[in-house]
């Protein structure tokens, strides 16, 4: 066999083993292209083979089968770069079939273009000349522009997507090597370079679709390419062995000479069994044995996941498959957050660092929103996109050492971003693991988002937004399925009612009641812990299941919960906030109820009972009574508090009285407006007294503002302004060193804000602002308006009047302005002037 | 780089000296890594909302204004910000939170946060302890990918189920049984699972509590013997072939010894861990089972892995990159019990004195949540140096929990809260009593010993036997406290004893001796006295009281 004959059989070889091994894989368009690109390769080289061969039926047929493939090759080619590229389809595309089609037709029919070859010479020293006119160019020509026209596709593509350019490249090599082993075979005479070019071009053009990620290598471990191989060598062992055994036969087993032949097939046969099954197990190893544990996993996962909606489950099912499957390191799980942000929640251990967040605008999160395939870091980086990273963010995934990106999309939402890192050994992730990982993110996108779905609603419907605890009706599920079960041996029920909440809310607002309300559900959270279950049982209330825990238990741990929430503002930032205290009432199963419904009413009788005993206490229900009573230390009868500080009250009036008279008539006017105000929107006794003493106090920091600033005639400087200013602060700060009237600090501290957010010093708005400062607010610039001060004159009430109407919504609550103005007018509130020397009515 | 990374490019030298290498520090060198984490620590905490708080708006500058702003502090002093996990008061964002239980605190339990440099460091130690288990000498050891353990920890939220996730982050290691296959299981299906991989695959290193493994032990051998000849049948053919061939060799020696097969006779451990208290009362028995002396390590929910024994098992060092260490002298100890307003003198780790006995304080560094934090435990410093192991650094010998706490066996810490609310519950007329912790005559096992005298009354209106009180107050020492439970579900152990002590004695003793005995952990002389005073009592009233 001489060289020619011997490139020719491996080029064959290569391009039949590729097209089988393509034809039994999935197929997608781009596989369709590079099928026909080998192809006409076969068409090309095995035509060129039998023509050089001579081979029935004759040399001219098979010329123009050679020639076929030559000049269709670079249409194959033109199909697969633009599909590659992802160029839009144009009918540009059927004019060069058209034209390169009907010219290898006219050129079969009439050797119009390129005549079948002469045979010179005889025997080994054959060979075939061939007699080139004009009309050659004209196909050649084609061609050529065709491969122009695969350059511009190419340069195009480079301008608009690099990293893709690049991809290219072998391919480009490919064509180039096979452009030169054209040339070359004027160089070379009797080496057969164009097929040996030929050769190195399918190889180049396969590992550009490897490395585009178009195929993994496991799918070449089919089982027609192992008949095919093995189908090969046992040819090529019987070619060169059947003679040699035949005659080792004849020479040494002479008796069985009539079954030489039969034994001789019977050998081969079984050798060829033998290759078949070597050749089985080889690929078995090399690619189906991965290929298959990793669908094995894939079943077992999906399986797995389709069972579950815990989420959690579920991640860790991803991980585990992941990890298991390719011996990656690390694997961290962001899922999107209710703001858009990318959160990670789950990682390989429950050691890692898992305080990463990729917020909306984050460059990873806009390309995955965009692309449904996994992404690597190395490719990530050769972006676009990687540009507008910052350096923060790139150090971040470089410490985590992340190396893929593999989003998880329910149609165009990405629902969540799974981050891989390297595998063990510092092998890298590689082309071939793609494909699993698609798998693995089609199958978990739908179980994710599902399952998340799931907890939410699930969530929403059994929690208390608030306080994220049960909520009232899961409250009572849960408490029926925990009499059911522990109803017999122990089971407690805690209700805490929070005393004086409305006044809470009144005074600081509901913001700050609503804080207080989670500060509360956290507390009792975190003291509960997984003994129990806690609940949120109405507006105010809590209520706490204890499976198991006898009332005495039960008992201890109302204490520590009622003692923690006593001392829960005592650090608070601004030490401004009222101690909190809860009324808190036991009951437990089978001591002193036989059903949930007594359990609770139980528990709640309690409760009254403390309310009634002066709130701030535990007790117990016990057999129709109510027993075991404990304090906080202020179970007497609740009296009026506010009633035994008019001595400290007095003594504070008197202090300002002595440095700034007009402050002290202010104060008292401001006290007396506020009050009338309070009377006018039906608030209580309780209220109005607390209301009043506020007044009284809300300028007591006047004390540390400078005379001279306070009684000075004309405009004050800005920094005199900041100092007027502070006085709301000293205020508080003075009133902040008498804890029993801490009550009024709301109102004095929120008497300068304003409806708008434009006051200071805390700069709240609306409803934020106590409901005590906003009337205060009123009061005090009524009164301010209508007195007559060093520095200005008094206004008249019309003005004073049009002022507050103007100001409603913008600095004073428009709802109570109406009251207001309604009460002056009617004369329901009567006019004091303050001027320096004291009131005038 | 990880553990099994370096182990395969051959640096054990390196390894060693990354590892075990503070172990060659000198004093000097010593305190000066000690100093300059405590200042990046102090930056940290006492910024942070939580140190604002017990710093009462003080700002330490110096190493010596920390010591003297920052008061020694209790759990108590951290529970409302960390039993509500509340992150952003710490000094830095926790990666984990570790649990335990808060015997005769306000709460169940404790929780401690644990940050990414924490866990960085108790990584390394975790890695530190497993060479020095396995090393005879300085610098070398025996470590492999695929090494097995045997799991007899708690799992997470425990500190010792971060062991597992630590050892797992950096070297192959295969747990017997896996861990999440353990999580799922109760004690003693764990163990008889891990015992059956480990005939199969053997066993490379046990960590365990001190009292732990040695029940674990115990079993192990019971099952290695098999209880039927089926039994024994089916054990074998799940056998290794090297194992069975271990098998039937240790079966004959045993026959020859006339003994009971042991573990030693079936698995070569690599490295023994026991952590915990009371391991000295096992230890020796510990190596009788397994041929390999256990190595100590102090490990606590707070300060996390702090120290190690090495090679020669002669004292405890401290790692120097984990905590700042102060110590409490004993005596100073006794004059804050007495008067709780006393702050108590402490000494660092280069002022300590070979012979005293100190009960410790550490502040964690790389941003813990706990400074000048009293652990509850007591050291004895036995040298400032050791010619065998070359150090040049103090090492310690752990003696116990602080004397208001008895701890049994690791397991239960009963404190004087914790006695005086079984005594109200089990409704037992107990006019007066002590509780000491004390040690069994024939194995030196630790017990909790009560010296109760009744009141009069009871004595004549009650049926009230020695037995009947132990058994009385055994169930509610099981209701008030999980942990006294566990020692008896889990070890089976019954750690109380009862002496009743005639009616009367106490204030006898009280008059004779003029003082008032401390209920837990009195001196032993003292109690001594006080049952001898029993007999001065007989001598001056000469009459008896119908006990």
């Amino acid at each position: 066999m001489n060289s020619y004959a011997f490139i020719s059989i491996i080029a064959l070889y290569s391009y039949v083993f590729f097209m089988l091994a393509f034809l039994t894989a999935k197929k997608n368009r781009l596989i369709w292209d590079f099928i026909c690109v080998l192809f006409l390769m076969v068409l090309w080289t095995g035509g060129s083979l039998l023509m050089r061969g001579q081979m029935w039926p004759s040399y001219e047929l098979w010329y123009h089968v050679s020639l076929t493939g030559i000049w269709l090759l670079p249409y194959a080619y033109y199909c697969f770069i633009r599909d590659f590229a992802g160029a839009q389809r144009k009918s540009s595309k059927k004019i060069w079939l058209l034209l390169l089609a009907a010219g290898t037709a006219v050129n079969w029919k009439t050797g119009f273009f390129l005549k079948p070859p002469e045979i010179v010479g005889e025997g080994e020293q054959i060979a075939f000349v061939y007699h080139m006119e004009w009309p050659v160019v004209i196909m050649y020509g084609l061609c050529a522009a065709l491969l122009v026209k695969i350059a511009a596709i190419i340069y195009r593509l480079y301008r608009k997507r690099p990293e893709t350019a690049y991809q290219l490249l072998p391919l480009l090599a490919g064509i180039l090597i096979l452009y030169l082993g054209n040339l070359g075979i004027s160089l070379f005479d009797g080496f057969p370079v164009d097929i040996l070019a030929g050769v190195f071009n399918a190889v180049l053009m396969f590992y550009t679709l490897y490395s585009g990620h178009v195929f993994r290598l496991t799918l070449l471990a089919s089982r027609a390419n192992c008949y095919v191989v093995a189908m090969a060598i046992s040819v090529l062992v019987f070619f060169n062995l059947a003679q040699e055994m035949n005659r080792f036969l004849q020479q040494n087993v002479n008796i069985l000479a009539q079954y030489h032949v039969i034994i001789v097939a019977v050998l081969i046969m079984l050798l060829a069994l033998a290759i078949y099954s070597m050749m089985n197990l080889l690929f078995d190893r090399l690619f189906v044995k991965e290929e298959r544990m990793q669908n094995e996993r894939l079943s077992a996962y999906t399986m797995e996941i389709s069972k579950s909606l815990n989420l959690h489950e579920i991640f860790q099912a991803l991980v585990n498959v992941i990890t298991e499957t390719l011996q990656v390191k690390k694997i961290y799980i962001c899922m999107e957050e209710s703001d858009g942000s990318y959160q990670a929640v789950y990682s390989t251990s429950p050691l890692d660092d898992k305080r990463f967040t990729m917020d909306a605008g984050h460059p990873l999160v806009s390309w995955m929103k965009e692309h449904d395939q996994c992404l690597f870091l190395r490719d990530f980086k050769r972006t676009l996109a990687y540009k507008a990273m910052w350096e923060e963010e790139k150090k971040r995934l470089d410490d985590m050492k992340v190396e893929c990106f593999l989003p998880l999309k329910d149609n165009d939402d990405l629902v969540g971003i799974v981050m891989l890192s390297g595998k063990e050994k510092k092998k890298s992730l590689g082309i071939d693991d793609i494909g699993f990982l698609n798998s693995i993110e089609s199958v978990s996108s739908i179980a994710v988002k599902n399952s998340r779905l799931y907890e939410r609603a699930y969530s929403e419907a059994r929690t208390d937004e608030l306080t994220t605890l049960l909520n009232r009706k899961c409250f009572y599920e849960t408490l029926e399925e925990c009499c059911r079960r522990c109803g017999r041996s122990a089971l407690s029920l805690v209700i805490f009612n929070v005393d004086d909440f409305k006044l809470y809310n009144q005074l600081y607002g509901n913001r700050e009641g609503d804080e207080a309300l989670r500060h509360i559900a956290q507390i009792i959270k975190g003291t509960v812990g997984e003994n129990g279950y806690a609940a949120r049982y109405s507006g105010k209330e809590f209520a706490v299941i204890l499976p198991e825990y006898d009332i005495y238990s039960a008992q201890n741990l109302a204490e520590n919960i009622s003692a923690q929430i006593r001392n829960m503002n005592r650090n608070s930032k601004d030490g401004y906030l009222k101690t909190l205290t809860v009324s808190c009432g036991i009951c437990g199963m089978p001591y002193a109820a036989s059903s949930p419904q007594e359990l609770v009413q139980n528990a709640d009788q309690a409760v009254y009972h403390v309310k009634r005993a002066g709130k701030n206490g535990i007790m117990v229900f016990s057999d129709g009574i109510i027993q075991n009573q404990k304090s906080g230390g202020s179970l007497e009868k609740h009296r009026s508090m506010y009633s035994e500080y008019a001595s400290t009250i007095y003594a504070l009036t008197a202090a300002i009285d002595a440095k700034d008279h007009y402050t002290f008539q202010h104060s008292k006017n401001v006290a007396y407006y506020a009050e009338c105000l309070a009377k006018a929107l039906n608030m209580s006794d309780e209220y109005r007294e607390i209301l009043k003493e506020a007044a009284l106090l809300h300028d007591i920091g006047k004390i540390g503002v400078p005379e001279h600033i306070l009684n000075k005639q004309g405009k004050l400087t800005p920094d005199e302004y900041e100092a007027m200013k502070s006085h709301v602060e000293y205020s508080v700060g003075i009133i902040r060193h008498l804890p029993s009237m801490d009550y009024v600090i709301p109102a004095v501290i929120g008497h300068h804000e304003r409806y708008d957010g434009k006051g200071y010093p805390r700069r709240i708005a609306g409803k934020d602002i106590p409901l005590a400062a906003r009337i205060l607010c009123i009061a005090d610039s009524f009164d301010a308006m209508i007195s007559k001060r060093c520095y200005k004159q008094e206004m008249t009430l019309e003005y004073a009047v049009n002022e507050l109407e103007r100001g409603a919504g913008s600095q004073f609550d428009p709802e109570l302005v109406p009251v207001f103005i309604q009460e002056i007018q009617s004369g329901r509130v009567e006019l004091v002037y303050s001027n320096g020397e004291g009131a005038q009515k | 780089m990880t553990f099994q990374e370096k182990l395969r490019n051959g640096e054990r030298d390196r390894i060693w000296q990354e590892y075990c290498g503070f172990l060659d520090l000198d004093m000097k060198e010593y305190m000066t890594i000690q100093n300059r984490l405590l200042m990046e620590q102090m930056q940290m905490w006492c910024s942070c909302p939580l140190g604002q708080k017990i710093l009462k708006g003080k700002k330490p500058q110096t190493i010596e204004e920390f010591r003297q702003m920052v008061p020694l502090t209790t759990y108590e002093d951290y529970a409302d910000v960390l039993l509500l996990k509340k992150e952003e008061m710490l000094p830095d964002q926790p990666i984990i939170w570790i649990q335990t239980t808060w015997e005769g605190g306000k709460h169940p339990i404790k929780v401690a946060p644990y940050t990414k440099g924490m866990l960085q460091t108790y990584k390394n130690n975790v890695l530190a302890c497993m060479i020095l288990s396995t090393s005879t000498q300085k610098g070398q050891f025996d470590i492999e990918e695929a090494d097995t353990f045997l799991y007899a920890l708690a799992p997470l939220p425990y500190t010792t189920g971060l062991i597992p996730l630590a050892l797992t982050d950096e070297i192959n290691v295969e747990f017997l049984p896996p861990v999440k296959d353990a999580v799922k299981l109760s004690f003693s299906e764990r163990n008889k699972k891990g015992f059956k991989m480990g005939l199969r695959r053997g066993i490379d290193f046990f960590f365990g509590l001190g009292s732990v493994a040695y029940y674990v032990s115990l079993s192990a051998a019971k099952m290695s013997e098999g209880d039927k000849t089926g039994g024994k049948l089916k054990k074998m053919f799940s056998m290794s072939p090297s194992m069975l061939l271990r098998y039937i060799k240790a079966k004959n020696v045993c026959r020859k010894e006339k003994r009971q097969l042991k573990p030693k006779d079936l698995f070569h451990l690599k490295g023994f861990v026991c952590a915990g208290t009371d391991n000295r009362c096992y230890k020796d028995d510990l190596e009788d089972l397994w041929g390999v002396r256990p190595i100590e390590v102090f490990s606590g929910t707070e300060p996390s892995c702090i120290g190690i024994e090495t090679w020669t098992r002669n004292g405890l060092y401290f790692f120097p990159d984990t905590c700042f260490y102060e110590f409490i002298p004993e005596d100073e100890m006794y004059k804050n019990m007495e008067d709780p307003a006393y702050q108590p003198r402490t000494v660092c780790m280069d002022q300590v004195v070979p012979g005293q006995v100190y009960e410790i304080a550490i502040t964690v560094l790389k941003g813990g949540a706990f400074a000048r934090y009293r652990v509850g435990d007591m050291y004895r410093c036995v040298g400032l140096s050791s010619k065998e192991d070359e150090t040049r650094i103090p090492r310690f010998q752990y003696i116990d929990r602080i004397p208001t706490i008895i701890d049994i066996a690791g397991f239960t810490r009963i404190s004087e809260n914790s006695i005086k609310s079984v005594i109200a519950l089990s409704g037992l007329d107990i006019e007066n009593w002590v509780a000491l912790k004390e040690f069994t005559e024939d194995k030196g096992r630790p017990f909790l010993h009560m010296y109760v005298e009744l009141s009069p009354d009871a004595v004549v209106s009650r049926a009230i036997s020695r037995e009947l009180l132990k058994e009385h107050l055994t169930i509610y020492f099981k209701y008030v406290d999980q942990d006294y439970n566990d020692l008896k579900r889990i070890l089976g152990m019954d750690p109380l004893e009862i002496t009743i002590l005639r009616c009367g004695t106490f204030k006898t003793y009280e008059a004779a001796s003029g003082k008032k005995l401390r209920h837990i952990n009195p001196p032993v002389h003292d109690v001594q006295d006080l049952v001898k005073a029993q007999d001065q009592f007989q001598a001056q009233d000469g009459r008896r009281f119908p006990l």
